[in-house]
């Protein structure tokens, strides 16, 4: 705005005026935008909170914006037996196993693509990307299969594996950038100080890339908590469930779930909005340098 | 092939030890990558051409599945409807995310808390955004049938999802809510990057805010425009929850898209099926993945 001032000072005082008061309607125009947008995209978060908390005749006979009795009722139904828990759990354990793995051998694969030159870097660059694009929707029935044989299916290894398929790509793919951003010399002067280039990349280059860690790991953690299809198809006893698919099947039951299923979302989304607090500048960088769905 | 030079080639004696480090480095994301992603890629190929069912390996039977499926009306639902999803919802993600971009690109105090808020269906995970929105637009319990009565803008309750008139309306604008901070924060970012002196330059040259606009501001994040929208077509023409959790395809495939036919599919036993749905998805697909990875290879750079 630094521009209209300029012009504005250069121009005579009833001018002055004039792009005073549209300079002001500017801004009033553009909060009460940006304040609409906030609504819109708050309201569902909101309503997601307060069906949680209200008792079965606020939501369904006597609805209201404001429950009158606030009840945590849905999240001791909901918790009840147990089972939810145990989804909770495994989706943990799933997403966490995924985000170690994709890590540790991403990390090692993209320094080999930025720090050496050989004959199939850019085959192996465009597969990475390719197989980063391949939709889930086509791998689902060859998967299933093929984890069918493998005695997989129906188990959280089976999953695990399975949800390589779009973490590595992804997880290889941002860490290049990152690499990319680490100076040679550096490495080459620690290695003239004894240490091995397996050591440079331990103690030079991963720790240096730190915010592209971080945001790598979140994006693998966020993507295999989230992933529905795959567990949907994977998966067949409840001992098994992750979290999406518990509250999937919470819809398929006969009664009216909504209390109990908007707690079970709120849980569910709990871990993430945490990540998104804490680690927000990382991810928002990662997300534009990397193209990341999220 | 190595360049390396200096200490490195010491260390290692010579390039053949270095390169064998840098491919058994790659090693195991290529061989992951080829055993999940290209084995069952080719697989689900082949699988299409076959009359495969659970239980059994099938038998080669041309386009025999290709040829059934172009005889459901199901499946041209699933064309139509998928297409409709992705042109519209991208078109909107493009306006809201363009907009909001170029309001807290500006000047004011407190964008970086919009930022933030803004993001948050971004941060969310799906099903959960999904699930939410299903409830939102219930008849009984939904908060939107709640305000359209309650502030008297339309008298009836409406079974958002329930209706063919509204179904696929609901979908996208679920599905907006939880794309568009994508576009928004990628475009912000673009805006971010496009240097001062083109904007002091125009000004130099007397063009007016439009002019600015369409002149600086769009040929320079034209790149990343191009970028998004192939990537979310790609992610929203694959995409399976935003439909299942809503409608599952309903009301009478209303809402039927590409992924969930092949699920239901899938859940019929009928694999070899299943599997020509979703390679009926390719050609269109191929086109697409081509232009995005050579645009981000060649980005980059």
């Amino acid at each position: 705005m630094a521009s209209l001032a300029e012009v504005a000072s250069a121009a005579p005082i009833n001018a002055n005026a004039s792009a005073r008061r549209r300079f002001i309607t500017g801004r009033v125009i553009s909060y009460a935008l940006l304040i609409i947008a906030v609504i819109l995209v708050l309201f569902p978060i909101y309503w997601m909170i307060v069906t949680s908390l209200k008792l079965p005749r606020e939501i369904y006979r006597v609805p209201s914006l404001w429950p009158k009795t606030f009840t945590l009722d849905n999240f001791s139904k909901l918790l009840a037996d147990g089972q939810f828990l145990l989804s909770i759990r495994n989706s943990f354990i799933v997403a966490s196993t995924v985000t170690v793995i994709s890590v540790v051998i991403s990390s090692f694969a993209a320094y080999s693509m930025v720090r050496f030159r050989y004959r199939f870097r850019g085959v192996i660059g465009r597969l990475i990307l390719f197989a980063y694009l391949t939709p889930g929707s086509l791998l689902f029935i060859p998967l299933s299969i093929v984890m069918a044989q493998l005695k997989l299916g129906n188990s959280l290894q089976g999953l695990i594996l399975v949800y390589l398929t779009f973490s590595l790509p992804l997880s290889t793919w941002l860490l290049q950038g990152y690499f990319r951003g680490v100076p040679r010399e550096l490495e080459e002067q620690g290695m003239i100080d004894g240490l091995t280039r397996f050591g440079a990349l331990l103690r030079i280059t991963l720790p240096l890339s730190a915010p592209g860690l971080a945001a790598v790991a979140i994006f693998t953690f966020t993507g295999a908590w989230n992933e529905l299809l795959f567990a949907l198809v994977l998966t067949t006893s409840e001992s098994v469930r992750t979290a999406p698919l518990a509250l999937n099947y919470l819809i398929t039951s006969d009664v009216l779930p909504w209390g109990p299923l908007m707690a079970g979302a709120a849980i569910s989304s709990v871990p993430l909005m945490i990540l998104y607090f804490v680690a927000q500048r990382f991810m928002v960088a990662g997300m534009t340098e990397g193209s990341v769905k999220g | 092939m190595t360049v390396e030079t200096g200490p490195v080639r010491r260390r290692f004696g010579g390039g053949f030890r270095l390169k064998l480090f840098a491919y058994a480095l790659v090693a195991p994301v290529v061989l992951l990558i080829l055993g999940l992603v290209a084995y069952p890629f080719l697989f689900a190929i082949w699988v299409s051409f076959t009359d495969m069912v659970v239980g059994s390996t099938g038998q080669f039977v041309g386009f025999k599945n290709f040829e059934y499926l172009a005889g459901t009306s199901t499946f041209w639902s699933a064309i139509w409807n998928t297409i409709t999803i992705v042109l519209v919802s991208d078109v909107l993600k493009l306006v809201i995310g363009l907009g909001l971009a170029l309001l807290v690109h500006q000047n004011l105090p407190g964008r970086g808390i919009f930022r933030s808020f803004l993001m948050l269906p971004w941060a969310m995970p799906a099903f959960v955004a999904f699930l939410t929105w299903r409830v939102l637009y219930q008849p009984i319990g939904g908060g939107i049938n709640l305000i359209l009565t309650q502030t008297g803008l339309y008298p009836e309750v409406i079974d958002f999802l329930g209706t063919r008139q509204t179904a696929m309306a609901s979908v996208i604008i679920a599905s907006v809510w939880r794309g568009f901070p994508f576009w928004f924060i990628s475009i912000l970012a673009a805006l971010q990057s496009v240097p001062k002196e083109l904007y002091e330059a125009a000004i130099v040259d007397g063009a007016n805010t439009w002019q600015r606009f369409w002149n600086v501001t769009i040929p320079s994040i034209l790149p990343v425009i191009i970028v998004t929208t192939l990537l979310s077509s790609i992610w929203t023409a694959n995409g399976f929850e935003h439909v299942w959790l809503l409608t599952a395809g309903g009301p009478s495939d209303a809402t039927m898209v590409f992924p969930v036919l092949a699920y239901f599919g899938m859940q019929t036993q009928r694999i070899g099926e299943a599997a020509a749905v979703s390679v009926y998805m390719l050609p269109v697909l191929s086109i697409l993945v081509l232009f995005a990875t050579s645009l981000m290879m060649r980005r980059e750079e």
